[in-house]
């Protein structure tokens, strides 16, 4: 059992006050913008909830938070059961599992500016590796123009990119299962479906939990991969939640932008509630199941 | 009994399809930096070369980019580490008014995007005089690397037993000292997963580098934005690429053995 002390508020007081400094301090400046139309920082006049209603009245917005949601779902939907599956595949053996684990995080090192690079000179019909395959089988990737196809790269070159974290933390969740659950279910005579569905999924729920967080908000709010693949095109069909901020920024509607990004952040708390929620119901499930 | 037997071959034969599929984009970036791509004097365009690991060496620019992004991420590991461990014992050991609801927060701050907390960074960094320099970004990063830090190393730390604690406090150590002689040994890889995690998200971070350094300070992925121009050389663009995983593949490399032994991740 922990200790009941409100001592504990010193030893997370350095972290809260870092946080405070690049978190809440920021945060609290966005939220205060929001409430003003800013021509230039220094001269600004009060509006009240004003860039609110805007946004939210607007059909803009609500299609962009559309096509974040089934985007996102997309991401979770392949993502996890893939990652899951791989963290399964993975050799016995230390020189392997070494191997594997290092060759399968490769594209999490990859600077995030270069993603989009990458994956449009791999697709290239005459110079790129997957392109010219594609290209012999009389295929061809139309991601300028077809809104399914651009979808389709941006799914690829995220799934890519990221599962590999899902793995890692898969597997790592799988490590810590006593090999004599192993031997247990052995005797038993389990198959590999009920060792999976029995021993397996039950102690990944923690580590799947967070990579479906880390992976449903990270998606939801995909800005530097997604826009230089068709700079949200064609004719808007891969503008994200993120993206509409950032043009939003990069036109220094300072009003507007702050207050999208409010809006942006409750969607996160509330991503963020639910996750605890789902954590604690894990937790009581668990200590029911002991009791 | 026939799909018992084929599992193995199942599992290997996805298992290389997956790794196929990862390293392939990285194959062609591999192949393009060792080609020429902008022709000159005494080349062609499709000669191999070496040229464009070389030209990152000679070109000033370059160099101090990767002198740029070392420094922010050791700046970034040497504040978020030494952070992050007293506040993961607290919440692993202690409970106290208002720490469900901080944790909270603090899981709120990792997955909220760095896009929309831009413009006052920027403003505020100003004001204390950090941009343009590592020491910025090293700091913009805490944001999302300091909450998974706590949360990687409170679950190195809860599964430590309490007994341990108990008798150094019976022996009259107090907390502080505690935590210096008998945690941190214990916790070592913890501590080293939980700066290869901070390495792996501020490494290739773009958002805050590219806000945060216009004029200096320029690290890795904005010298390689700086490359494309009216004749961008690609070749030279994939070798940076490539360079600039080789830290990163150095310390997978060196970690695949605690990554591979599980790291925990903790609850409130």
């Amino acid at each position: 059992m922990k200790d009941r002390t409100n001592s504990g508020w010193l030893f997370v007081a350095p972290a809260v006050v870092l946080l405070s400094i690049v978190g809440l301090i920021p945060l609290i400046t966005v939220i205060n913008y929001s409430f003003f139309e800013i021509f230039i920082l220094d001269q600004r006049f009060w509006i009240g909830l004003e860039w609110y209603g805007d946004i939210i009245r607007s059909d803009r917005f609500w299609s962009s938070f559309a096509r974040s949601a089934v985007f996102s779902t997309l991401v979770l939907v392949i993502q996890i059961p893939l990652g899951v599956a791989i963290a399964l595949c993975i050799p016995k053996g230390k020189f392997w599992i070494g191997l594997v684990l290092a060759l399968v995080a490769l594209p999490l090192l990859v600077p995030w500016n270069m993603i989009p690079l990458l994956w449009l000179g791999l697709l290239n019909p005459e110079t790129g590796i997957l392109g010219q395959i594609m290209a012999t089988f009389g295929w061809s990737i139309d991601w300028k123009l077809s809104a399914a196809q651009t979808w389709a790269v941006i799914l690829a070159m995220d799934t890519w990119h990221w599962t590999s974290l899902v793995v890692l933390l898969c597997y790592s969740g799988l490590t810590t299962i006593p090999t004599s659950y192993y031997q247990a279910a052995d005797i038993d005579g389990a198959g590999p479906w009920q060792v999976f569905r029995h021993i397996q999924l039950p102690k990944l729920q923690h580590v799947l939990l967070m990579a479906v967080l880390l992976r449903f908000m990270d998606s939801f709010m995909i800005y530097t991969e997604a826009f230089p693949i068709n700079a949200g095109g064609p004719s808007g069909a891969t503008m994200f939640l993120a993206v509409d901020l950032g043009e939003d920024i990069k036109a220094f509607n300072y009003g507007p932008s702050a207050a999208r990004s409010v809006i942006y952040f409750l969607i996160v708390l509330t991503v963020a509630w639910l996750f605890t929620k789902a954590q604690s119901v894990l937790d009581t499930d668990r200590e029911a199941k002991t009791s | 009994m026939t799909l018992a037997r084929a599992l193995p071959i199942l599992k290997i034969a996805l298992l290389t399809l997956f790794i196929v599929f990862a390293i392939l984009p990285l194959v062609q970036m591999t192949m393009l930096s060792f080609v020429v791509t902008l022709s000159t004097d005494d080349s062609q365009i499709g000669d191999l070369t070496l040229a464009n690991y070389a030209n990152i060496w000679s070109d000033p620019n370059l160099r101090s980019a990767f002198v740029n992004s070392i420094a922010y991420m050791l700046i970034n590991i040497c504040i978020t580490v030494p952070v992050a461990i007293p506040a993961a014992y607290g919440f692993s050991r202690m409970s106290f008014v208002g720490d469900k609801q901080l944790f909270f927060a603090f899981i709120a701050f990792r997955i909220t995007p760095p896009v929309v907390l831009t413009l006052p960074i920027f403003q505020l960094f100003s004001a204390l005089g950090v941009v343009n320099s590592v020491f910025g970004i090293a700091l913009a990063h805490c944001l999302f690397n300091l909450p998974i830090s706590i949360w990687i190393l409170q679950g190195f730390i809860s599964a430590i037993p309490k007994e341990v604690d108990e008798t150094a406090f019976l022996d009259g150590y107090s907390k502080p000292r505690f935590i210096w002689t008998f945690l941190l040994p214990q916790i070592v890889p913890g501590i080293a997963v939980t700066a290869f995690f901070c390495f792996m998200f501020s490494w290739v971070e773009v958002v805050f580098a590219r806000i945060l350094t216009t004029t200096n300070g320029k690290p890795i992925s904005m010298a390689i934005n700086a490359l494309f121009g009216f004749q961008t050389d690609i070749g030279l663009v994939m070798a940076v690429t490539v360079a600039s995983m080789i830290p990163g593949a150095v310390l997978l490399f060196l970690m695949r053995n605690h990554l591979s032994r599980g790291f925990r991740v903790g609850t409130v």
